[in-house]
């Protein structure tokens, strides 16, 4: 009866500590809570709503009175010419965004790859080579951004005019970031060079961690170089290129300011982002925003899905 | 014999020139390591010397009909026009740093306290709905910006109007929306870290009679000073670096950030590139400086949890 008393207060005192101890680390955890679910989780749930709603400049204070309209938002896209793909020469939207974050995201895993390769083996000044590799993803995207069009400018001033000038590859100067096809290439090729450090630094983390005892045995085995990354390297970077090419999707295909900064949304290089902001702050369409911004989101979403299945692969 | 050899072998060495050298020293390997890293190494950098060799031109040396690849002499002629007070266009680059530093620090503050807490509850306390938490956390940075820019607009109009502040041109505003950006990434860091710490001590402590406050400010705390550090680095580059929010809730010129000011700048009608470039300089040196200081905590924050770029 005694002990039956003692324990039942042992326990109760044992419970009361833990919900201290949770009531602890909710206060903890809270302003955390609040800003990220305030501002990410339930405007990405608005964004929805929004989506479905006639929301203007003219109610934008009085949002929650915004009439229905259905799937209007979502017709008005898809029918609109900046959307929707017509020929290769006005490709739209949709099929823009597609192409420059593919061929993006392939670029920078390439290069990545490469560049973790040069600093896989030791050598003299490695450390050097590999701070300098990462300048490009840590500078600000703007300074990066016009030091860019400033190299690529229309005038003979500009450095890349003058050096194909003087190669005689061309006659006259070219406005590069302004012809269609050009300027789209050319973004891509500005990601792969903003980006590659990402992948690199993902790709040389795992370069790293391989075991040196397959080298050996290849070795023994009469394997030259080649055969060694062929059938040793490649195979166990399998994981991380998928999922760093997948990370990088997902953020590519979500970006905004590059491409905006370097041409404005212009020549061909309209992606969904900038079709967002166009939308929402030049037209102050939001409902037409927020349901572009919703369909880049389902493709998202595919990615992610994605994503988390090679994540969970690769920790088996 | 084996003199007359050495002797040979010497004076061979010293009739060889440098290119004899390269010639002994390449073979296939070397040639093709060294072209690809001539390759990345130029195409890295040349963007970079091209801003801050750009950023020490004269206006007619821009403006010329070639491009000077090597300024003569380092001209501050950008530099004073960017601080000119007189000059109408850019006599406010003085407080676009000001903002900047006044939304940048507060935002890695803010960051840092909350992420430690944050860390701590998820590591040392027990609660229910830690996993859920931590993996909603994880997926938050993978939501696109651009989605969330709208609905926090009308948002935080709304909630504007009913409590009576202003979302443009409002800098607190903006420290809300890239505590936003920041904290997950910093949760997710110093969780990893914390988990690191031997947890002995903090027990000792903890059957001492220490609350959990004191365990966390006298123990936990001096322990993780790398990982702090690097988390404040780290928002404060992202606040410093960034330019859609600053973009659509700037409006007024006294309040610009950096970004939105070299973006202003930039795009006037007849754009002095000098100019462009000084601000530019001045917005990326201390940046880089910071990496190269905290290179190896910046890296392993890279690595861990990919940071949001």
């Amino acid at each position: 009866m005694n002990i039956k008393h003692l324990k039942l207060k042992n326990a109760m005192k044992v419970s009361s500590l833990k919900k201290k101890e949770s009531r602890l680390a909710y206060r903890f955890i809270f302003p955390t809570a609040l800003i990220v679910f305030g501002l990410v989780v339930f405007p990405a749930v608005y964004s929805i709503w929004i989506s479905f709603h006639d929301v203007g400049l003219k109610n934008l204070n009085d949002v929650y009175h915004a009439p229905f309209v259905g799937f209007e938002n979502f017709k008005n896209v898809i029918n609109d010419f900046a959307f929707k793909f017509q020929d290769w020469k006005n490709a739209g939207a949709i099929v823009t965004s597609i192409i420059y974050s593919l061929f993006s995201t392939i670029l920078t895993v390439f290069f990545g790859l490469i560049a973790a390769l040069l600093l896989n083996r030791p050598f003299k000044g490695r450390g050097i080579a590999r701070s300098i590799f990462l300048f490009p993803y840590v500078a600000p995207v703007v300074s990066v951004a016009f030091v860019w069009r400033w190299i690529l400018d229309p005038r003979q001033s500009g450095v890349i005019n003058d050096v194909l000038m003087r190669l005689n590859l061309i006659d006259a100067p070219r406005a590069y970031l302004s012809t269609r096809g050009l300027a789209l290439f050319l973004v891509i090729i500005f990601e792969s060079w903003r980006y590659f450090p990402f992948a690199m630094l993902m790709i040389l983390a795992r370069l790293q961690a391989i075991d040196d005892m397959l080298y050996e045995a290849a070795e023994v085995d009469g394997a030259n170089h080649w055969q060694k990354f062929i059938y040793i390297t490649l195979p166990e970077l399998k994981y991380v290129l998928g999922s760093s090419f997948l990370l990088r999707l997902i953020w590519t295909f979500n970006k905004f300011d590059d491409v905006f900064l370097l041409t404005g949304g212009g020549y061909g290089t309209k992606v969904l982002p900038i079709l967002t902001y166009e939308f929402s702050f030049k037209t102050f369409n939001f409902g037409k925003g927020a349901a572009t911004a919703m369909i880049l989101f389902v493709i998202v979403v595919i990615f992610m899905i994605l994503y988390s299945k090679i994540a969970s692969k690769s920790e088996d | 014999m084996m003199m007359n050899y050495k002797k040979k072998k010497a004076m061979r060495l010293k009739k060889k020139n440098f290119i004899d050298h390269l010639a002994d020293w390449i073979n296939w390997r070397r040639f093709v390591f060294a072209s690809a890293m001539i390759f990345f190494l130029v195409s890295v950098l040349f963007p970079f010397y091209w801003m801050i060799s750009s950023s020490f031109k004269s206006f007619a040396e821009i403006g010329g009909r070639e491009p000077v690849y090597i300024p003569e002499q380092l001209r501050m002629e950008g530099y004073d026009e960017l601080f000119d007070p007189e000059n109408v266009y850019y006599r406010d680059f003085g407080h676009s740093i000001l903002n900047s530093l006044k939304v940048s620090i507060p935002t890695a503050l803010i960051t840092v306290i909350l992420s430690t807490l944050g860390a701590y509850a998820i590591t040392r306390l027990q609660f229910k709905g830690k996993n859920l938490f931590l993996n909603s956390i994880l997926l938050i940075y993978l939501f696109p910006g651009v989605l969330l820019i709208i609905p926090l607009f009308a948002m935080l109009s709304h909630l504007g109007g009913l409590l009576g502040f202003e979302v443009q041109d409002n800098l607190p505003v903006l420290i809300v929306t890239y505590l936003a950006q920041t904290l997950p990434v910093a949760l997710y860091m110093l969780t990893n870290y914390f988990k690191t710490i031997p947890t002995e001590i903090e027990q000792a402590g903890l059957i001492d009679g220490c609350t959990h406050v004191d365990v966390l400010r006298r123990i936990t705390l001096p322990l993780s000073i790398p990982a702090i550090v690097s988390v404040f680095i780290y928002s404060f580059m992202i606040a410093w670096n960034e330019f859609l929010y600053a973009f659509i809730f700037l409006n007024s010129r006294t309040q610009f950030t950096i970004p939105i000011s070299i973006n202003t700048i930039f795009n006037d009608p007849s754009p002095r590139l000098n100019v462009v470039m000084a601000a530019s300089t001045i917005m990326t040196i201390p940046v880089l400086i910071l990496y190269l200081a905290l290179q190896k905590y910046i890296e392993r924050g890279i690595v861990a949890g990919g940071v949001k770029g």
